[in-house]
């Protein structure tokens, strides 16, 4: 607690100093907070979402393993035609072939998502719960019903023209009430239409809903051994996989941010290098006076976990109030906080950065404690 | 007791060889004792052997029999900060304390509870005069307050041996004859050892010890004064 006292002392006494190391370390952590946030929100949303999803069972090609959104039309309709019979032959309650197209650009306010869906079937039958605000529920032949999300950001009203491509043009027939959920961001149209702006028969995943009291997991290894080819994966499987695919994008984007904190830690190192060479005499008055060397150590290090942990500090609530502001746009636009600083990436972010300083310190502290002390006194 | 037996000290430079202390054997009694010499004599190096800051060559230092040159560097430290109090020239005080702050500073060191420092380090320093300066930083130190506070700070732990280097080097006559009087008075009841080339102030100590060469070519006792 002394010790402390002493550290902040020596810290207060060069102000701007102590000033831009703790802003470098604040931005190296905030930097690191923010990018983390983002895998953290995502992790959050999808799982969400996921939760929330309708069918049971998503059938893509082999080796498309992931979000059905991203999944190509690559399951020509002969492969349809088989896992229909697999499907019935196992009692499942419906197989829904769909295919994804998305417009737009990064910009979640440019973009739309569009899903294909079979004569007859509506957004209600694999996103439990939708209902219409206006108009129709399900989509027609020409017509599309929009997400209550992607109409109010783009201002469709019954009647509206949607065009998928110059040949290729719908009408809105039908809005549905905000959910919350994903189906809030799409725009469900007839397959036919879909196909033929792709340019192809084939589709993009098969979605199949179960029966009550069938076991996806029983249902799905039935279907990929009765069609080779074909990944049927579960929520489960989508889960695991989101979870490996975001452990992978946490550590590139922790990668990245390394050098951010790098450089922080080289600052904190600088600064406390420059501190102890400028304070030789007094280390070798207090030695002289009786302090050991073990006390010359922890004031050098206190001194950089200070810097380090007050900068972290500083950093976590810089990061997580950008992140609250990103969240506000992205509530906006696409109905999703895309960022979130959880409990457990703001104790990562605090324990890098004492980490950052007792690295940073280390060295300082040890030469700091190893000069002799004839020598910091100085010969007179 | 301090005692040195047979002390030398070699430096190496490069090709040649400084000796720096040599031979030097003496048992400093209860008082004051003068060392004093020309620079370059060795005062600064027996100092620092006695006192533990460095090992020397050859020969030992003993405090009350313990030999302080067989112990190492962490137990020196601790003998200093028990039985040995410090004034140097000069640049002694911890620049970011405050006059009490570095008078409790071997208290701190030793653990003290933070009110019975501040109460031991009032009391030192009115001792010596500094009542009205508790809360000064040492840049707000006029040089003679400095070694007043330093003064403070070495009797701190109340040591049985009192080591000063110059103490009075840098200061004008009136800071002089303070800190000369302040440090003889609490030399009385200890081992007071006084590194000096300042022969009227070396006068005032019950021994005088003449170093030239890196040896101790003499001894002298002063009649004893008021
Ligand atoms: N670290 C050192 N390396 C080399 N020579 C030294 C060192 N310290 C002292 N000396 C030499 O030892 C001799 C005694 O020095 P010192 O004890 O400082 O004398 P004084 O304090 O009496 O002026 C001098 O010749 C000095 O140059
Ligand atoms: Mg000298």
């Amino acid at each position: 607690m002394e010790l402390f006292l002493l550290v902040l002392r020596n810290l207060l006494a060069r102000p701007v100093r102590s000033l831009l190391t703790l802003l470098g370390v604040l931005v190296a952590t905030a930097s690191m907070v923010l990018f983390l946030s983002f895998g953290e929100g995502l992790r959050r949303a999808l799982f969400q979402e996921l939760s929330r999803v309708g069918p049971a069972i998503q059938v893509v090609p082999e080796g498309a393993e992931g979000f059905v959104f991203g999944a190509l039309p690559e399951i020509p309709p002969e492969t349809l035609k088989a896992l229909e019979e697999a499907g019935k032959a196992l009692g499942v309650r419906a197989l829904v072939p769909t295919l994804f197209l998305a417009r737009g650009g990064f910009d979640p306010a440019t973009s739309f998502f569009f899903q294909g869906l079979p004569q007859g079937v509506g957004p209600d039958l694999l996103y439990p719960g939708v209902k219409a605000k206006e108009g129709r529920l399900r989509p027609t032949e020409g017509g599309a019903v929009v997400g209550g999300k992607v109409a109010k950001r783009s201002q469709l009203s019954l009647g509206s023209p949607l065009r998928l491509s110059p040949q290729v043009s719908l009408k809105v027939v039908g809005i549905l009430e905000e959910s919350g959920g994903l189906a809030d961001n799409l725009i469900f149209v007839p397959l036919a239409p879909l196909q033929r702006v792709l340019g192809t028969e084939n589709f993009s995943a098969i979605l199949v809903a179960l029966n009550p009291g069938q076991k996806a997991e029983a249902v799905a290894r039935a279907l990929e051994e009765a069609v080779p080819g074909l990944k049927a994966q579960t929520t489960g499987d989508v889960m695991r996989f989101a979870e490996r695919a975001l452990r992978i994008s946490d550590l590139v984007r922790f990668g990245i941010s390394l050098v951010a904190l790098v450089v922080g830690g080289l600052l904190v190192a600088n600064t406390v290098m420059m501190s102890v060479y400028e304070r030789t005499r007094e280390f070798g008055v207090m030695r002289a006076l009786g302090a050991r060397r073990g006390f010359i150590f922890r004031l050098v290090v206190l001194e950089a976990l200070l810097l380090a942990l007050l900068g972290g500090t500083l950093g976590l609530a810089l990061g997580g109030a950008v992140s609250f502001a990103i969240n506000l746009y992205t509530l906006d636009q696409v109905g999703l906080a895309l960022s979130a600083v959880t409990p457990r990436l703001s104790l990562f972010a605090l324990l890098v950065a004492l980490l950052l300083g007792l690295v940073a310190g280390l060295l300082p502290a040890y030469h700091a404690s190893r000069i002799p002390v004839v020598e910091a006194l100085g010969r007179v | 007791m301090l005692r040195a037996e047979h002390l030398s000290k070699r430096y190496r430079q490069g090709e040649k060889e400084v000796v720096a202390l040599l031979g030097f054997t003496y048992a400093f009694p209860k008082g004051a004792t003068a060392v004093v010499g020309p620079s370059g004599s060795g005062k600064t190096t027996l100092l620092n052997l006695l006192a533990g800051f460095d090992l020397p060559s050859e020969g030992g230092v003993y405090l009350d029999n313990l030999p302080l040159h067989q112990l190492p560097e962490d137990e020196r430290a601790r003998v200093r900060l028990e039985y040995m109090g410090f004034v140097f020239q000069q640049w002694n005080l911890i620049p970011t304390l405050t006059a009490w702050e570095n008078v409790a500073f071997p208290l701190l060191l030793v653990g003290r509870p933070r009110k019975e420092r501040q109460e031991r380090a009032f009391a030192l320093l009115e001792r010596v005069g500094l009542a009205h300066r508790l809360h000064h930083l040492p840049s707000r130190l006029s040089g003679g307050e400095q070694q007043r506070v330093a003064l403070a700070r070495a009797l701190a732990l109340d040591p049985p041996v009192l080591f000063a280097d110059e103490p009075t080097g840098n200061l004008d006559a009136e800071s002089r004859e303070q800190v000369a009087t302040l440090l003889f008075e609490a030399g009385k009841e200890r081992t007071l050892i006084l590194v000096t080339h300042d022969l009227e102030l070396a006068r005032r100590a019950g021994h005088i010890l003449h170093l030239k060469g890196g040896r101790l070519v003499r001894e002298e006792t002063p009649k004893a004064k008021g």
